[in-house]
């Protein structure tokens, strides 16, 4: 390859253009408004007072632990479940393999605001079609958006539900991309379907896995419509609050810009850091 | 039509020089063949030659101008790449046609060119079919017909058979050689394959690990290699190589005496004169072994295999843990006995420096 | 042999009593959305359990229309969709070209920065672009805003780059030699052979167009320049609404997309299992 210094850039310029505008800067824009008192106008340089309040903010707290919650039994769950879709659907004895493909993969294209509003309605306490269902086999409503546990499984189980064949979908990729002969080999070793999986399909799926998890820790880290628009503004009484949902409020509803700002970069920070903690011990036990 | 001049070619990827100055005149008309193991730097070479990499130093003239800073498209050059590099989008005549139309060029002209390089491949049926419905042979045929239309003073073909079964590769090294014949116009190929070389090329360049380690003919190469790695890589089998010492420097030559059996002793007519008892290697082609009791010393070798050909046969043995090659022709029975004598025709072997460098 | 067949069925039956439910109760919420649709508010807060449709799809419609208008978003929406995806596209091809083809000064820079910074999440970018758009630009309630900022997204970048370095680069060498200038080189020879690259990528970024919701809430919520999904959230948590014509909505939402995926799924599931590969 020759060196082309000018055609390589009126290519990129464009695209470089826009990236540095709405990406890069706002980045680095971002980490500076966190340390501006935005309350008074003009903005003044205040170090410690973004920072210092998110500290002690119990709202803060309640924001974190309620991301940190769903984080760890959501993602674990809808892992588990997408890999079990994936090698259910690998399986060469599954017959009408297109439905079933496509009843785990739909809820991929459908918008957050559409599956939030119809979760919204299936749960509703007193006419939700899931009530009634359970009250057939005597099970009492459960008050999905007044109790603030099942609130949060209701949270859990919509996303799980919205994002589980995104991840089937990627986990598949990865199970076809494995040689059918080393399994043929492991037959002929007389080693059994299950110890298969375990020995054999995990082990060569570890990497895609680490993915999809690394892909729903970022997901999960800024989650916001679902709260909002599901349980209502994060309720009740900021029991499914996250920390998306707190950015907001103090973004946009609050219009506490520098505020907002801390609370995005710690949204940042932890998404990359458990990120890279996964990355971590992925490769250590390689 | 035109010549070419490297001048102290370098090229450097990054802190790595890959091609150590190289200097090469190419006469207008000529066959030109770069040969060479695989990184020898054969390929990026050719590549200065069309603009496709930036020359680290040195110059590279083509009829007597300096190309370095000219855009491939100027340098009236056209190249035949080992993938073919056939759009795989376009049809045949599309191929051929593409660099002329977005060139501006008049569209009669354009056709003219496309119809006469069809008929000179004889690709006219298949104008109207795309890359993926061609045979190996058909799709090497179009991608030389694409050099062809450009009407070139140079042409460049970058290990243009390596991807053709054996049988197809001989008949497109003939049809490629009766291209030039038809077209008188200068060719530079590179090769990984001697036997291309020796059969198409009106001079060989034998590179290796980015340095020219000599140029000449074809024959004048096989008969007289500048060096062990000369002598080694051009012929085939190659040559036999046997560790020797120096015996004796006299009139009549300088005596080699086999580290395998010291009792062969072999005095070479040459001018050289290395010091007694020093290391050197004898050479001698597995063609070039005569019968028992002809040559000037005889050679007692250790039988392990012998491959039968028809018209000739190749003897695998070793003296002393050396392994070589001998070819007994019309003899089914060469490799019959444990043991084999052949002689060894002084004129016939060649005497190399520990550097390999050839004692003459 | 015959042990082996049967319990080879044994396996089949398990399989599918195992992924059977699991299927159904996946495809619950999107059927019972339907269902919603065609029912009266009447209906749908009875005590009885309706699982088939009824038939007032039509007057859900009218109400919603009534409520929020609708049909407007949904202009708004399929046209940002379109211009962000040929946009984005354009631009991502040429810089994913660059990027797999050229050599050049800065050019390590450029990937490790897009590289580095592909998995931080937009929230931490929301605000400083809120303020550059709506305060500094004054662009807020605009069509510019809803479609040229979403534009920084650079995984058209790598998945076209992808594209192109594994093109065999003889082939464009060919057409150097031949003196064909690049940017004839990138349209007559890389973006037609990246057509089903480019494909996968349309379908992708216009369904993240299409279900945008954050930054078009964020941007455009002035009655009349919302995004259908804006328009539709608003009416979310709303006492006297009909949940007849949000569902309506919702499924209006849906259906364009649920056609896409079911006739073009494969182009869907290389544009999602792009990112996978490394």
């Amino acid at each position: 390859m020759r060196v082309h210094n000018r055609i390589a850039y009126a290519f990129l310029a464009p695209y470089l253009l826009i990236f540095a505008t709405f990406w890069l800067w706002p980045i680095i824009s971002s980490f500076l408004i966190s340390f501006q008192n935005t309350r008074v106008n003009p903005w003044r340089f205040a170090p410690s007072m973004n920072w210092g309040r998110l500290v002690g903010d119990p709202a803060f707290y309640n924001a974190l632990y309620n991301t940190l919650i769903i984080l760890v039994i959501q993602v674990p769950v809808m892992i588990a479940l997408a890999t079990v879709m994936a090698v259910f659907l690998n399986s060469p004895l599954l017959k009408a393999r297109p439905l079933y493909r496509f009843a785990f993969f739909v809820p991929v294209v459908v918008g957050e605001v559409a599956y939030a509003a119809v979760f919204r309605l299936m749960f509703s306490a007193d006419f939700g079609i899931i009530n009634k269902i359970i009250g057939t086999v005597g099970i009492s409503p459960v008050s999905w958006f007044d109790n603030g546990t099942a609130a949060m499984a209701l949270l859990i189980m919509a996303v799980t539900w919205r994002w589980a064949g995104y991840n089937a979908i990627i986990i598949l990729a990865g199970l076809q991309s494995i040689p059918g002969d080393v399994y043929e080999a492991a037959t002929l070793d007389r080693v059994g379907k299950v110890q298969q999986f375990f020995h054999i399909t995990l082990p060569l799926l570890k990497p895609i896995i680490l993915f999809c998890i690394v892909l729903s820790v970022i997901g999960t880290m800024q989650l916001f419509a679902e709260p909002f628009l599901i349980t209502n503004r994060g309720g009740p009484g900021g029991a499914t609050e996250t920390l998306g949902l707190l950015l907001y409020r103090q973004g946009f509803t609050s219009l506490n810009f520098g505020y907002a700002s801390a609370i995005a970069y710690t949204i940042a920070a932890l998404a990359v850091a458990i990120s890279l903690l996964n990355l971590f011990f992925g490769r250590e036990t390689k | 039509m035109a010549g070419l001049a490297l001048t102290n070619v370098i090229k450097r990827f990054g802190a790595l020089q890959v091609v150590h100055g190289a200097n090469l005149d190419i006469e207008d008309g000529e066959f030109v063949v770069f040969v060479g193991p695989s990184g020898c730097g054969k390929s990026t070479l050719l590549r200065m030659i069309a603009g496709l990499e930036d020359v680290s130093g040195g110059e590279i003239a083509i009829a007597g101008n300096v190309v370095n800073d000219v855009e491939p498209s100027e340098r009236h050059i056209a190249m035949v790449f080992q993938s073919y590099a056939l759009y795989p989008h376009m049809t045949v005549r599309k191929n051929l046609s593409f660099g002329l139309t977005m060139n501006g060029n008049p569209k009669a002209d354009t056709q003219r060119r496309v119809a006469h390089a069809a008929d000179i491949l004889q690709i006219n049926e298949l104008m109207d079919r795309r890359p993926g419905q061609l045979s190996g042979g058909q799709r090497q045929r179009v991608a030389i017909g694409r050099a062809i239309v450009r009407e070139p003073q140079v042409f460049l073909f970058d290990e243009p058979l390596s991807n053709l079964d054996a049988e197809l590769r001989v008949q497109m090294r003939v049809e490629i050689s009766k291209l030039h014949k038809q077209l008188g116009t200068t060719m530079i190929y590179v090769t990984h394959d001697q036997t291309e070389a020796m059969t198409l090329a009106d001079k060989i360049v034998v590179l290796r690990t980015g340095r020219i380690e000599q140029v000449g003919a074809p024959l004048d190469l096989y008969d007289d290699p500048a060096n062990q790695f000369v002598a080694g890589f051009i012929g085939s089998p190659k040559m036999n190589f046997l560790k020797a010492t120096i015996h004796a420097v006299g009139q009549e030559g300088v005596t080699a005496a086999l580290i395998a059996d010291p009792s062969v002793r072999l005095t070479l007519p040459i001018s050289s004169r290395p010091d007694i008892g020093s290391p050197v290697i004898l050479g001698i082609r597995p063609e070039h072994f005569s019968d028992a009791g002809t040559g000037e010393a005889d050679l007692t070798v250790a039988v392990h295999v012998a491959e039968h050909l028809g018209h000739t046969s190749y003897v695998y043995a070793g003296v002393s843990g050396e392994p070589l090659i001998i070819e007994r022709p019309e003899s089914r029975h060469a490799g019959d006995q444990k043991t084999l004598t052949v002689g060894l025709p002084a004129k016939r072997c060649f005497l190399f420096d520990a550097e390999g460098e050839r004692l003459r | 042999m015959r042990s082996k067949s049967r319990s080879l069925l044994m396996r089949r039956l398990a399989l599918h009593a195992a992924l059977t439910p699991l299927a159904i109760i996946w495809l619950f919420p999107l059927w019972m959305m339907f269902v919603f649709s065609t029912m009266s508010d009447y209906g749908i807060f009875s005590p009885d359990i309706v699982l088939w449709p009824s038939t007032q799809f039509i007057e859900n419609f009218q109400n919603l229309q009534a409520d929020t208008d609708f049909l407007r978003a949904m202009f708004i929406s399929i046209t940002v969709a379109v211009i962000y995806t040929i946009l984005s596209v354009m631009l991502t091809s040429m810089a994913g070209w660059a990027l797999a083809r050229y050599r050049f000064a800065g050019r390590s820079v450029v990937i490790a920065i897009i590289l580095g910074t592909i998995t931080l999440p937009f929230a931490v970018v929301v605000i400083p672009q809120f303020i550059m758009v709506a305060r500094e630009f004054r662009l807020a309630n605009t069509w510019v805003a809803l479609i040229v900022p979403p534009l920084f997204n650079s995984l058209g970048v790598l998945f076209m780059r992808q594209a192109f370095s594994m093109m065999p680069s003889e082939l464009f060498d060919a057409a150097r030699v031949e003196g064909v200038k690049e940017w004839r080189i990138f349209l007559h020879i890389a973006l037609p052979l990246a057509r089903p690259t480019m494909a996968a990528l349309s379908i992708i970024l216009f369904l993240a167009s299409w279900n945008n919701y954050l930054w078009p809430l964020l941007i455009n919520s002035r009655p009349g320049m919302m995004t259908a999904p804006v328009a539709l959230g608003t009416l979310i948590g709303l006492t006297k609404v009909s949940w007849g014509g949000i569902m309506a909505g919702a499924v209006l939402l849906t259906a364009p997309i649920l056609f896409v995926f079911i006739f073009l799924q494969r182009h869907f599931i290389s544009g999602i299992t792009a990112g996978a590969v490394k």
